[in-house]
């Protein structure tokens, strides 16, 4: 036993070596994008729509031929939350994926009729901390913040106890504590629990030193402000990470303020925390029907099965963990205020641990009874050679004298960032993913034109406009948002003719999938004529007429 | 270039040098300026240029009391003026309790810059001879911004609009949704500068000309047929779409903009992108998480005499408890007693349930006790409450205008060949009249608005350290024990900034001896103390009560040559030497 688990890390410190390089850091990321845009023959554009409190540049790839303003676009978004350098990775995966098969005739074809708006890092600021000399897991921008709101500002950080650079657990033997090991797995805790008859005998903090003595540790480090916190829907006002209001930040504001420009986004798809592509939301009227609506409605929610099941097409999502939205975030900002579908994926989650059927091989585990995650995750990275928690080791606390004081616990982003020989898979699964959701874009015919001479120079003009996709011109979030666009056809009459019945701008409020509606008017003159129906997120059509 | 540098020179010397009435030639009126060294005509309007030209003349006749800067630039580039009021040679300016007033955020409503104006004069002119102003500067200051919409309120002035239009800012919105910008606003058919109403003779129309006011369309009585019907605005359908005036200049609503429960446009209506995504709410909540010494603040609309706080949505009627509301409704019946006409009232509650806005976040999102006043109201027509929606006569603004305004407010029918309705009449009430005080009402009004600010302003923090004394301990220690008194109803924190811990707490500092102890008392007459065991010198405490006092204690070696120091963020800076 004492064997194994000194031959293990050993083993995984290399492993964790070789992973920590293919994650980019910003100033790699930012070359990668920029090889990527020289390298699309004029296919994706880059910018930077601004930079952050700490300087870094939040990057805009967008994709697609011809007028991309005018064609239905998804907006692709990562790195939401900054510890999930994973999402950043897919997102620039998608890009190099979806530039690599531009010249197939699919993919050809997609880009002439759909553009892609690429944000890949969000949270550039806090993901560098990934790089930095002390690692945590965190989620916040460089923007100075009083997250105990004491009228101090980062004087209770992290610190490195046992000098590994990287910030995990402290457990103190206390009596006084709410914590226990957990039966299956010593090196893992859990809050005991008095109505099952268990006593606490740990406490247990964050690796620190309570440097302001107000016995809370490192309650006020370096965190600056969260992207994923920092929306309008729900927002959580005045807790650490949230801001002084929604939307305070550079990064925040800048997207918000491109997207609304992008009047052709029909969905926004965001790797992040929540997963709404695994487990579609469900409808649920009675958050519905109060003036300020806080569940899906009816409708979208039909569609957020229909792609969830095209998603399940070309992810597996076997074992994905249930993962609500939470306050302020921006998959919900995207769908209740930004009125477009809005779809989520984490795009990779630890896989249940079985334990094995061979008896002699399940002898080795205790029995996990209440279905501790942690003690699970431990035996499935220990089972693929994952190097991902730090021992507990006795250490000297200045705040607990004479107590039993260890270091140690699960290494930060272990959880949610997998060794990065996984990015490709994932990138390739979800750019089938997104081309797939692209192919059932909202988008817009005009048949059955036909013009009839009533005489005296007199015609009828009709036609009908068509949405062939699968998905709606409005999505019924954004049926009131004037936001949203309506479809705007538009019949442009030559000079000598003149409409003797009918609107020369006649607006649609919306097309379902597959639905039609059938246009007409009256002009007296001759020549030609010029008919155009449209909306950015559906694309325009355009007909000459002869009259 | 030149002649415009030369044209500007020739205003402000003619402006200065215009000043003043020969001293001898004039008596003193109770309670105002009776010589003032900046004359400001207040029965009129004042555009950009001259909101800019009073703001430069006030700074520079009082140099010593106010201070001209901008809190930075509209979305067209005009610089948003900020007066900063206050005695600077007494204390330093940013850390006094801190009055914030403006006006104007509806660029209609226009008369709000002027009543900011009027009480940035006021202070200054006045500040000589009476001594309750001169106080009031020596220990508060008071940052006005004359019009937040500067942009907008000169559309409203210079091109033709209603008296409700355009409110919005000048950045335009697509708000019929089909793709192009503002293509079907007002038309200006008579070329007046004011849009009116348009009508037409129907044989089923249902109003009549009335005939003892034949500017005003009344409804036919019920069982006859009338002679006109009402088309709406002046306008015609720019875009051909069957629709007229449904996208014109702007529109957004900037008091739905702000960043305490903020929705968007399908929830409120008039929402833009986020929070403070309008440039000029943005310049002054800048302004104001620079300043968090405003401990009080109005802003000035029109109308319909209110006197409106928070909160603004029905959603978060939890937000205001009992004990802020106390110090609101002092203020806002002192309000009703100094404006006749006007009703003290809760946005949400009297008005319409609205979320997003500037008082919502000053409260909500500040901790800053704050009003909205709706200036002019139709009690101000004849002074009696008869048209205040108790089923008044609908006639009084027309008899006002007939008798008091002699017809200057109404433009008469004149008919019009219409493109689309054909042959129309147009016609009605001017846009300076109905929501903006009329000339000899506006100084009125300003002062009584003025005096009620004051009257809030007033009783911001007022802190003291009242008593020092003690208590040989032996041993060469002496216990402290401090009283520090704040004489005012507001508190240093209100219960809103409490919850949220808005703002960090007041500091209460001994300064000059070696400190042992320190420690809060909660009841001194039974020694009930809690200790700060952390730097004990610094006691930290979380509020200083309104019309009350808060009593601290240290234990201290030697107590020759200290001093008790009290550092609030809204209550001031105050210290007393023992």
């Amino acid at each position: 036993m004492k064997k194994i688990f000194f031959c293990v890390p050993l083993l995984c410190l290399v492993l964790h070596v070789a992973h920590a390089q293919e994650y980019r850091n910003h100033a790699q990321l930012s070359q990668k994008l920029k090889n990527l845009e020289a390298s699309s023959a004029g296919l994706a554009k880059l910018q930077s729509i601004s930079k952050t409190a700490g300087g870094k540049d939040i990057w805009l790839m967008e994709i697609g031929t011809g007028d991309r303003a005018s064609r239905p676009a998804i907006a692709v978004v990562g790195g939401v939350e900054g510890s999930l350098l994973f999402s950043q990775e897919l997102a620039v995966g998608f890009i190099e994926k979806l530039l690599a098969a531009s010249k197939t005739d699919s993919i050809k074809n997609l880009l002439a009729t759909t553009t892609f708006y690429v944000y890949p890092s969000m949270s550039p600021d806090a993901s560098e901390q990934y790089f930095a000399s002390l690692k945590y897991e965190r989620s916040g921008n460089t923007s100075a913040t009083d997250d105990d709101r004491d009228g101090r500002i980062n004087e209770d950080p992290f610190e490195d106890l046992n000098g590994d650079g990287i910030i995990t657990m402290i457990r103190v033997e206390d009596v006084t504590g709410k914590w226990k090991t957990h039966p299956a797995d010593a090196r893992v805790m859990v809050l005991a629990d008095a109505a099952k008859g268990e006593r606490g005998n740990y406490s247990l903090y964050t690796e620190g030193i309570d440097n302001d003595k107000d016995k809370l540790f490192n309650e006020d480090g370096e965190g600056g402000i969260h992207f994923n916190k920092n929306l309008t829907f729900d927002p959580p006002y005045f807790t650490p990470g949230a801001g002084e209001h929604p939307v305070s930040e550079l990064e925040n504001r800048a997207l918000l303020n491109l997207l609304h420009e992008q009047a052709n986004v029909f969905a926004v798809v965001t790797f992040g925390p929540t997963n709404n592509l695994a487990e579609p939301w469900k409808f649920d009227r009675s958050k519905t029907t109060a003036r300020v609506i806080t569940g899906i409605l009816d409708g979208d929610s039909k569609l957020n099965k229909l792609v969830s099941d095209l998603y399940k097409k070309s992810v597996a999502t076997k074992d994905a963990p249930a993962a609500a939205p939470a306050k302020g975030d921006f998959v919900q900002w995207a769908y209740f205020h930004y009125a477009r579908l809005s779809f989520s994926t984490p795009g990779w989650w630890a896989p249940k641990f079985e334990v094995p059927k061979d008896s002699a091989a399940a002898k080795k585990y205790k029995t996990n009874e209440d279905k501790n995650t942690d003690v699970d995750f431990l035996r499935w990275a220990e089972k693929e050679g994952l190097d991902v928690f730090v021992p507990w080791k006795k250490i000297n606390h200045p705040d607990f004298s004479g107590k039993v004081v260890e270091v140690g616990g699960f290494k930060p982003f272990v959880k949610n960032n997998p060794p990065a020989k996984s990015i490709d898979k994932a990138a390739a699964d979800h750019t089938n993913f997104l081309v797939a959701l692209a192919n059932i874009k909202p988008e817009l015919e005009l048949l059955n034109q036909k013009t009839e001479s009533l005489g005296n120079d007199v015609s009828r003009i009709t036609v009908t406009v068509h949405n062939k996709g699968l998905l709606p011109a409005v999505a019924d979030i954004g049926v009131r948002n004037y936001w949203v666009k309506l479809i705007n056809v538009s019949l442009t009459l030559a000079k000598d003719q003149s409409l003797v019945s009918g609107n020369r701008v006649v607006v649609l409020n919306n097309l379902q999938p597959g639905e039609s509606q059938e246009i007409s008017w009256l002009v007296k003159g001759k020549g030609s004529a010029t008919l155009e129906a449209g909306a950015p997120q559906t694309g325009f059509k355009k007909i000459n007429i002869t009259l | 270039m030149i002649t415009k540098n030369i044209l500007f020179c020739f205003l402000l010397i003619g402006g200065l040098a215009a000043h003043a009435q020969d001293a001898n030639g004039v008596f003193r009126a109770a309670g105002s300026p009776e010589n003032p060294k900046v004359a400001i005509s207040w029965n009129r309007y004042y555009n950009y240029d001259g909101i800019t030209d009073i703001c430069k003349k006030i700074a520079a006749a009082h140099p010593q009391l106010a201070k001209l800067s901008s809190i930075g630039k509209s979305s067209q580039g005009r610089d948003m003026w900020l007066l900063t009021i206050t005695d600077f040679n007494k204390g330093k300016a940013d850390s006094k309790p801190a009055f914030y007033l403006d006006g104007n955020i509806h660029s209609n409503e226009i008369q709000g810059t002027e009543m900011a104006l009027y009480t940035a004069w006021y202070l200054t002119e006045t500040f000589k001879d009476i001594t309750y102003i001169k106080e009031m500067l020596a220990d508060r200051v008071f940052y006005i911004v004359p019009t937040i919409n500067p942009d907008a309120r000169d559309n409203y002035m210079k091109a033709p609009n209603t008296p409700h239009s355009p409110r919005s800012g000048m950045v335009p919105v697509d708000n019929d949704r089909d793709g192009k910008l503002n293509e079907d606003g007002f038309d200006d058919l008579d070329n007046d500068g004011h849009i009116t109403q348009m009508i037409r003779k129907s044989p089923t129309g249902r109003f009549i000309k009335d005939p003892n006011n034949p500017g005003r369309l009344m409804q036919a009585k019920n069982d006859e047929l009338g002679e006109y019907e009402i088309l709406g605005s002046e306008g015609i359908d720019n875009d051909g779409d069957g629709r007229v005036n449904e996208d014109g200049e702007g529109f957004y609503d900037p008091n739905r903009d702000w960043g305490w429960k903020w929705q968007p446009n399908p929830i409120q209506g008039g929402a833009y992108k986020y929070p403070f995504s309008i440039i000029e709410n943005r310049n002054v909540r800048d302004f104001v998480m620079a300043h968090p010494n405003i401990a009080g603040a109005q802003s000035f609309h029109n109308n319909g005499g209110m006197i409106l706080r928070g909160p603004g949505a029905e959603e978060d009627a939890s937000t205001y408890n009992a004990e802020d509301s106390r110090i609101y409704d002092a203020i806002g019946k002192k309000g009703e007693l100094l404006i006749p006409g006007y009703k003290y009232m809760i946005v949400y509650r009297d008005l319409y349930s609205v979320f997003g806005g500037e008082l919502d976040w000053f409260y909500g999102g500040r901790g800053i006790y704050t009003f909205t006043n709706e200036l002019f109201t139709s009690y101000m027509y004849f002074n009696r409450a008869s048209s205040r929606g108790d089923g008044g006569s609908q006639d009084e603004p027309y008899e006002f205008n007939q008798s008091l305004l002699f017809g200057d407010a109404l433009v008469s029918w004149k008919e019009f060949n219409h493109p689309q309705y054909g042959k129309i009449e147009v016609g009605g009430f001017k846009k300076n009249f109905t929501r903006a005080d009329p000339g000899f009402l506006l100084e009125s009004d300003a002062h009584r608005n003025m005096s009620f600010c004051l009257y809030h302003a007033y009783h911001m923090p007022k802190l003291s350290v009242e008593e020092i004394s003690e208590k040989n301990l032996g041993n060469g220690l002496t216990e402290v024990t401090a009283v520090i008194k704040n004489e005012r109803l507001m508190p240093t924190h209100a219960s809103q900034d409490l919850k949220y811990k808005i703002e960090r707490p007041d500091y209460i500092s001994l300064e000059g001896a070696t400190v042992l102890a320190g420690m809060v008392v909660e009841n001194r007459d039974l020694n009930l103390t809690s200790e700060q065991k952390v730097n004990p010198a610094v006691l930290e405490v979380a509020n200083i009560p309104g019309l009350g006092s808060v009593t601290v204690r240290w234990i201290i070696k030697s107590a020759k040559g200290y001093s008790v120091k009290v550092d609030s963020r809204k209550g001031g800076m105050v210290s007393k030497q023992k």
